[in-house]
This record gives structure tokens, sequence and C-alpha cells, in this order.
């Protein structure tokens, strides 16, 4: 069975929108990533993702080791425009991209300005592990009193993303996916108050 | 096969409006501009909220849909049709069996869920325009953080009139940083926005904006420390039909009497009320 560009890309939002608005919260794509029949040699939650926002009107980066065939497939298939990294209001950090990459992408990542702060850059970060374990403890717009989330991603994303976000309303936002389809956002309201280390 | 897409809408409009209502999301409380598209009801008449709507829905959703607290009216109805017919899913009346509510001037009676989404329709998303009618320049101001032309709207009203007249659509400041309209609801709705358990997406078609409230956010309505702010005092009065108090009511004339009497305004809340009260009297009868 194929992926209906319709029904599941719309299911997919929901759980996309409802992690979100509830950071913290873990979603998986895995009902909708199996049904994708092309190979595409990212994470499939990532291209499900990718189908859902990216079309004509607007610009991506891949960042990843293979990205000249990822970037021309994505094209291809959204007919998004591929613009430079710090142009870009999608960028897609891919597993084999490592820390530096990752690091270096989230620095040159747009976070608007204070008039326009809606025009900075969605990161979407594939991520070795997301799951509930202990890990890290949020607080913002979204969570009732606390949330823990555990996010393994090789580099100093949290550092880097901290300086990002210091003067809200600017900021980039993060979304994790992992190999098992799981799928946590941390958009730019959501403090990262304690690491535990584990 | 139906001659409508799946929610009316192409795909690539819905994209557009889930783009914008997922950066609406991340930044609380700011308008995101959107590519409003031409609708099948006319700009003002909950464009915004239905477009909202439609890139939501999915065929597991329960609908309801009202106009200032009713269910049955007009705009409420061709809308609830509207998604119906191109979508094939089930509407209800009943707040809590709801995942989606779309609603104008009015947050239901009974407290959102966790599973349900909010969408408000708004005639006029910018809580500066009335003293600033330029774009740019409420911008800037909400860029800047510059509201005290907020306060003084609200000074000047109490200047006048001994306190702060907004009928409807009382300004709050979002998440501490964005002062934000609220939709035309009434004060008393007011309070219900502050730390919601549930998402509220706000849409203006006509204006081409898309804002959201998360849920656990922080939501305060603009008053001063020696002018607070209040919501619309129902003391005294009860609903006419189930007896509720502490309700937004409406007030009605008798025509033949001349007396005033109030009935609750969301009516579904009034009618599970009134059916609750029906089926506790008919236990006695039974025994």
């Amino acid at each position: 069975m194929s992926l209906d560009t319709v029904h599941d890309i719309q299911i997919a939002y929901r759980k996309l929108l409802n992690s979100m608005a509830r950071p913290g919260v873990i979603s998986n794509l895995e009902e909708q990533a199996k049904k994708l029949e092309i190979e595409v040699g990212c994470n499939p939650s990532t291209m499900v993702l990718a189908l859902m926002l990216l079309d004509t009107e607007v610009t991506f980066h891949v960042v990843s080791q293979r990205a000249a065939q990822i970037t021309k497939l994505l094209n291809q298939l959204t007919y998004a425009k591929v613009v430079e990294v710090e142009q870009a209001q999608y960028i897609f950090v891919l597993n084999d991209a490592g820390s530096v990459e990752l690091e270096k992408a989230l620095e040159m990542a747009k976070t608007g300005d204070l008039n326009n702060p809606h025009e900075s850059a969605t990161v979407i970060v594939e991520a070795d592990v997301v799951s509930g374990d202990s890990g890290l403890l949020l607080k913002g717009p979204g969570i009732k009193t606390g949330s823990v989330v555990h996010v393994k991603r090789s580099g100093d994303w949290i550092g880097i993303r901290e300086q990002k976000n210091a003067e809200f309303p600017t900021g980039i936002d993060l979304v994790f996916v992992d190999p098992n389809h799981q799928l946590v956002c941390l958009p730019r309201t959501t403090q990262i108050v304690e690491q535990v280390i584990g | 096969m139906s001659a409508y897409n799946f929610a009316f809408f192409d795909e690539g409009s819905k994209r557009e409006i889930r783009r914008a209502t997922l950066k609406a999301i991340a930044i609380p409380g700011y308008q995101v501009p959107f590519a409003s598209r031409e609708m099948p009801i006319a700009r003002g008449w909950g464009t915004g909220g239905l477009q909202l709507t439609l890139s939501l829905v999915g065929k597991e959703d329960v609908l309801k849909v009202i106009d200032q607290g009713s269910d049955e009216s007009v705009n409420a109805v061709n809308i609830k049709k509207l998604v119906g017919k191109t979508t094939g899913i089930r509407a209800t009346e009943e707040t809590s069996e709801a995942t989606l509510i779309q609603s104008r001037h009015r947050i239901p009676e009974i407290p959102l869920s966790e599973g349900q989404i909010l969408v408000l329709q708004v005639p006029l998303p910018e809580p500066l325009r009335a003293y600033e009618s330029s774009e740019l320049v409420t911008k800037k101001l909400h860029g800047e953080r510059e509201y005290s032309g907020a306060w003084l709207m609200l000074f000047e009203q109490i200047m006048r009139y001994g306190n702060m007249s907004t009928g409807a659509d009382h300004p709050v400041l979002v998440h501490d940083r964005y002062v934000m309209a609220p939709s035309p609801i009434p004060r008393f709705d007011n309070p219900k926005m502050n730390r919601s358990e549930a998402l509220i997406l706000l849409g203006a078609g006509r204006e081409k904006k898309v804002y959201a409230v998360p849920p656990h956010t922080q939501v305060v309505s603009l008053a001063f420390d020696d002018y607070l702010f209040q919501t619309e005092s129902s003391a005294g009065n009860s609903c006419k039909l189930c007896g509720a108090t502490d309700v937004f009511m409406d007030e009605f004339v008798h025509e033949e009497t001349g007396e005033t009497y109030h009935q609750c305004n969301d009516t579904s809340y009034c009618l599970s009320r009134l059916n609750r009260k029906v089926l506790h009297q008919e236990v006695p009868l039974n025994g």
C-alpha cells in the first residue's frame, strides 16, 4: 500500500501539530512512513515531513553526506526551491551529518527578525534516539508543569539552539525524528531547563 | 467519486495553511501572514476559521461548529454542511464529543480537553488597528513590543465611561510578549484561554492571518492595577430554560409582558442540562 498524500499526510500533520503544540510529547510516524514506496535514502519519516511541508512556495536545504542525491530527490518530488542553508525555510539534517555539520547548520539557520519572526527556519534533525526516558526537562508554552524527553544526537545543538533563541520572538524551531519514527518538537518557546545525564 | 477534493482544498492550499499554523504555534500570539484562499462563503463570514478547519480535518474527526453560542445559526450550519459534504465526517452538538470545534465569538461553557482543537473565526486580528491604520506600523509596534497605544485605548475608556468598556475582543497579552485580539469573544470567555487544555487556533481569512495559543500558555487580559479586568456579570440572573447561573447569557424581552429574561448563550450546554433534567424527572415516575 502506498502513502496516501491526502489522508496519510493529514494524519502525520496532526501528529506533528500535536507535538509542536505540546513540546516533549512524542508522536510516532511509523504507520505513514512504512507506506512510502520510493527508496529515499533518508529516514522515511523525514520524507513524510518533507512531503507534508514542501512545495514550490518554499525553500529547503539538506545537510548530509549524500546531500546532492537527496536534495535532487526532494526537489523532484516537491518542486521546492533549493537554497543555501542560511536562506532556507526548511533545513533537513540527516543522520549521516556529523556533529560539526549539525552545529554549523543550526548556527547559520535564519531566525527571522523582530517584525517578521515567522521568516525563520524549521530544522528537521534525524536523531539516534527520541524517547520519553529521562534526559531533558522542558518548560514553556504547551507544557503544563514540566515535560521530560530524551533526544540522542551528537553535537552541541542544545547550546547553539539556546543562543539562536535568546531573543524571543526570533529563533529556530526544531523537529527531531529517530529511526523508529519517533518525533518530538522543540519550538523556540521551549526552554531546556535541565539535562539529566544518565 | 465526489466532485471535490477531500476537505474541499487542494493539497497546496492545505500545506500553506499548515505551515503557517506550525509557525503560529511556535510564536504564540504572533499573527502569521498566509495566502488566504477564496472560499465558497463570503470573506468576513468565517473563512479564516474555515480554512484552518479544512487544513486540520481528517476522516476520524468529529466536528462542532458554533456561531455566537448557537449550533443552529445560519453561519454555523453552512460551515458544518460544507465540511461535512466535502469530508463525510460526522458533526455533533455535544462539546465533549467533538475533536474539532470551530467557533464564532464564543468559547464553549464546558471546559475543553486535551484531545480537542478550538478554531476561532477572527474578523479583525490586529488589536492595535483601532489607533493605527498602517499594517507596516503595527507590525513594527509588535516587533518592538510597543503597546502603549493598547493601554491608552483602555485608559481612554476609563476616562470616558468609568470602566473598560470593551464589549468583546478585550485585548490579551500572550506568553508575556504579544498583545493579541482574542477574537470577539465576550470578556467572560477571556479567562478560558489562559492555560487552556486544548490548542486554540485563530484564523482571519480576509486579513490573511493565522495565530495560535498553545495549550498551557499564559494569557492575561490587559488591565490596570486600580481598574481590574472584569468579566460581564451574570450575578442574580439564571437561565429561564435550564436554570443555569454563572454562564454567559443572552437577554431577551418578553414581547407581551415586557419582562426581561435570560437564557444560556451556549445552546448545546443549555440543551444537555435540560435533557439531564428530563431524565432525572422520569426516574420518580417509574417508581
